[in-house]
């Protein structure tokens, strides 16, 4: 695998010697010409499709669509992340609630019982 | 062109990696290609060249294809190994790679259906002189940067007083930073726009690829927001590094360059 980053008489005019995989890839898999060959090998088989993925080859096209992809992939930026923050925020408050709550209850039950059924009146 | 050299024991099949006109045959020595063993080597076709090696048919059927592409390793293997032998080639001049697993049954087979396509080949030849392909990356920071001082939610006379002020300042919160991510969102978009046109006008010809997402590139701290790819005439690419340089400085994104790649993305119909 490392047979082309160690290659030390490769032309200095052709090909960046430090591509990376998802670039190779890209332009290896997608492009080139294509004409009909004796063996025929279906590079958009759904098998290679599996592996594509595997890759993490995001499937989108345009600016767009990327627009879209970073938004559910940033953590920062996702609507899981948000929600989980959400979650967070409720849960810290009701902890709050509670112990405001037991606090009241312990200084004066009392008057705590006669807002709540002022309140559901 | 000599026509069987390392031709190994068995039934082969000829793998053709490109298609040039002139081949000077130094360039592949040494090049493993495909098959350990068998010469990468040049096959005349006419006025073309095709930059061909002769590999074992029993480990290049279509099932074998299938097995191979299926592994992450060997698909590495074999997509670094196609590349390198097509680089190697472009050394001698515009070079028209073919998609990966393009095979025939022998050299009298491939020479044949190259030859068929003679016209086409020419074409993209005569369109790819004295050119190349030139990756485009742009990146902004991950996050969008929370804002500091939240300036819409500090108009509040005499905010101290418990709930109502406690609750107002959470919403102002959340809706400060649900703008900033999507200002953060927008501008990203823009600065995609803007590299992209800045350098579509220096070059011959430009494709969008799919941008590499946080699982591939395996960076949490910086978004890809344009993979973009540009045909590029030989006297432009100072032009083009220029331009990069000087959007760096405009937009403040990160703009990586990768080239000069033989033009793979351009040798199909455009």
């Amino acid at each position: 695998m490392t047979d082309i980053d160690t290659r030390r008489d490769a032309p200095p005019a052709h090909g960046p010697n430090t591509s990376n995989l998802a670039d190779i890839l890209e332009r290896v898999l997608d492009k080139g010409i294509v004409i009909a060959g004796d063996i025929k090998i279906d590079l958009l088989d759904i098998e290679l499709l599996t592996i594509r993925l595997r890759l993490f080859v995001a499937s989108v096209e345009t600016a767009r669509k990327a627009g879209i992809d970073w938004w559910e992939t940033d953590p920062a930026l996702s609507s899981t992340a948000a929600r989980d923050e959400l979650r967070d925020e409720n849960r810290r408050l009701r902890e709050r609630v509670e112990a405001l709550e037991s606090a009241e209850n312990g200084d004066a039950p009392s008057a705590r019982a006669k807002d709540t059924a002022g309140a559901g009146t | 062109m000599t026509e069987q050299p390392g031709a190994p024991e068995g039934a082969t099949s000829t793998y053709v990696f490109a298609v040039c006109r002139r081949l000077d045959p130094a360039v592949l020595t040494g090049l493993a290609g495909l098959a350990e063993g068998c010469p990468v080597r040049g096959l005349r076709c006419g006025p073309l060249t095709a930059v061909v090696q002769h590999v074992p048919a029993a480990e290049f059927t279509e099932d074998a294809w299938q097995r191979r592409l299926s592994d992450r390793a060997a698909l590495e293997h074999c997509a670094r190994a196609h590349h390198e032998v097509v680089t190697a080639a472009a050394a001698c001049g515009p070079t028209v790679p073919l998609a990966l697993a393009t095979l025939y049954r022998g050299d009298e087979r491939a020479r044949e259906a190259l030859g068929a396509d003679a016209d086409r080949f020419t074409v993209v030849l005569d369109r790819l002189e004295n050119h190349a392909e030139w990756g485009v990356k742009v990146y902004v920071p991950a996050t969008a940067r929370p804002p500091s001082a939240p300036a819409s939610a500090a108009p509040h006379p005499g905010g101290g007083s418990a709930g109502g002020g406690a609750g107002r300042a959470y919403l102002e919160r959340k809706r400060g930073l649900h703008r900033a991510r999507e200002q953060h969102h927008d501008r990203a978009l823009r600065t995609a726009e803007d590299v992209d046109a800045a350098l579509t006008r220096l070059a011959t010809a430009t494709r969008r690829l799919r941008p590499h997402s946080p699982e591939m590139t395996g960076e949490t701290h910086r978004l890809q927001i344009l993979n973009a790819t540009y045909l590029m005439r030989t006297e432009r690419v100072q032009g083009l590094l220029d331009a990069v340089e000087g959007l760096r400085q405009r937009t403040g994104a990160e703009v990586e360059v990768s080239g000069p790649w033989v033009p793979y993305s351009f040798a199909g119909e455009v």
